[in-house]
């Protein structure tokens, strides 16, 4: 077992920037899934939109833009997603709804193939974030350093309205018992909506933010839904909790996983998963509702 | 003031209402009164939206509310205590009464944060507790406090004796009583025959989703035939 301090700091910074991503991610899936009851598989296909607009608005006004577009287009495509197919699914049933956003996955991926065709693209970062940061003793690139830094950050913002603001009230009131909270007067069908396209703009900055360090091809929506939906059932579906929890957990076996164990890696996770399942079916942090 | 007219509902395949209508007056406390599976629930579920009506029509004070949602029925101004209490688990007690509170304009001696906790000193004292921490009788107090911080113009109250200590009937009881001087509408669902008759003016008994019975309660009281077969008293 390596003792160099350096491989741990290294280690825990690869494992924390993808634990930030697949927290971006899962929030939104699993506090939508909380308050709809809606199983959302096409949320992956927002994260890869994300990218596809991100690198195409990075190439034309530069890196920054693209961040900042890429969430705002994800939104509003979010937006008319809610609007054509959601809400008119709302009470459709689980199977359903698995099967029409399971469709929404290869839609999206043909539609990326159709408009930015077959082949990997890549974003390139301004100079300023290009070059590595000396950090606890080791070199890392400040671009992944950023990652990790706004994950924290939406992870911060997110807690402090969830837990301390009347909207967070709110919003835990309709995943505990959505049809009470309608009784005392929440427009629940509203809130659902900015709760949805507050999901989809986090799952587009996830891309955004993804797309220089990973290759962006039509199924990056695919790979990363496997993990997201893990992060949300070892987490507990819909608590934000949980999502922290589980964005975590998932980060750090997968990462450390790959370097201690290799032979291990590639099940470690699903190992988690099935005594996660046996043990507490709902998750490490179910919600109480 | 609430005007149920006809009402058919129910639950997925299963019809549990059959043609039941009843009138709640401005001022006065309805008891709701009829055997387990007799509808009482569901009629109260089907006023406030959140079973779909399949027949009939429902208007609170001369407007409809047939087919609105329980968010428009609720800002109209009713309030609504179920049977199951339905406190938020992952809110606090005060949470739980701001969630309402702030929803809803207070009238000039109307409703505050202050007077529901005078009402009920106890849910002063668990303000910061979760609301998945409380006994039966303070998630009871809760759900009436909740109710009346949306200062509604009718309260409907699903059983909310159901499963409380002797003591805490009496306790809800002189609350309820208390509020009924004030002048509050209410709609009340009980199968504690002793509790809704001394708090209710009219009564109706429902039975297999029809109300089959109907008078103050002075005359229920003094129909022993009509508690005997309807109620089984």
């Amino acid at each position: 077992m390596p003792i160099d301090p350096g491989f741990w700091v290294l280690q825990t910074l690869n494992a924390l920037q993808l634990s930030m991503l697949l927290f971006l991610l899962s929030v939104g899936l699993t506090v939508i899934f909380g308050l709809m009851h809606f199983v959302n598989l096409a949320h992956g296909s927002l994260y890869a939109l994300g990218a596809y607009v991100a690198a195409t608005v990075a190439g034309l006004a530069g890196f920054g833009a693209g961040v900042v577009v890429a969430p705002l287009a994800v939104a509003t495509l979010g937006a008319a997603l809610y609007f054509l197919l959601i809400r008119r699914m709302r009470r459709a049933g689980p199977m359903a709804q698995v099967l029409v956003t399971f469709g929404l996955i290869f839609v999206a991926m043909d539609v990326t193939r159709m408009f930015w065709g077959d082949l990997p693209m890549g974003i390139s970062v301004p100079a300023w974030l290009n070059g590595q940061l000396d950090f606890l003793g080791i070199e890392y690139p400040a671009y992944r350093i950023l990652i990790i830094v706004l994950g924290l950050i939406t992870l911060a913002a997110l807690t402090l309205v969830l837990t301390r603001t009347q909207v967070g009230a709110m919003i835990r009131a309709g995943v505990d018992n959505d049809q009470m909270a309608a009784c005392l007067g929440i427009n629940v069908e509203r809130m659902f909506f900015i709760v949805f396209v507050v999901g989809c703009a986090l799952a587009g900055l996830a891309g955004a933010i993804a797309a220089p360090v990973l290759a962006i091809s039509p199924d990056m929506g695919l790979q990363i839904l496997i993990p997201t939906l893990i992060v949300i059932v070892i987490g507990g579906l819909g608590s934000l909790k949980g999502a922290i929890a589980g964005s975590l957990i998932f980060g750090f076996v997968q990462t450390f996983g790959a370097v201690l164990a290799p032979s291990l890696a590639s099940i470690l996770i699903y190992a988690l998963l099935a005594a996660v399942l046996v043990l507490r079916p709902a998750g490490l942090f179910p919600t109480k509702g | 003031m609430l005007d149920v007219s006809d009402i058919a509902s129910g639950y997925g395949e299963t019809q549990v209402l059959y043609g039941l209508s009843l009138k709640a007056e401005p001022g006065r406390v309805l008891a709701v009164l009829g055997r387990n599976g007799a509808g009482k629930s569901t009629t109260l579920k089907t006023i406030m939206g959140l079973l779909p009506l399949r027949g009939g029509t429902v208007s609170f004070e001369g407007r409809p509310i047939s087919g609105r949602t329980p968010f428009d029925i609720a800002r109209m101004g009713i309030a609504y205590v179920p049977e199951t209490r339905d406190i938020f688990p992952s809110l606090t007690v005060k949470e739980n009464l701001e969630l309402a509170a702030r929803r809803f304009p207070c009238p000039p001696g109307g409703w505050t944060m202050d007077r529901a906790i005078a009402l009920f000193p106890r849910l002063g004292e668990r303000l910061s507790n979760g609301g998945n921490e409380l006994s039966g009788g303070e998630a009871q107090m809760l759900a009436i406090a909740r109710a009346l911080l949306m200062n509604p113009r009718l309260l409907i109250l699903d059983e909310p004796t159901e499963g409380l200590a002797p003591i805490i009937v009496r306790l809800i009881h002189d609350k309820l009583a208390e509020l009924k001087h004030q002048g509050l509408s209410m709609v009340l669902v009980e199968q504690n025959f002793g509790f809704a008759t001394s708090l209710a003016d009219d009564v109706v008994v429902v039975s297999k989703g029809q109300v089959v019975w109907r008078g103050t309660a002075a005359e229920i009281r003094a129909d022993t035939e009509a508690q005997h077969k309807w109620l089984g008293v």
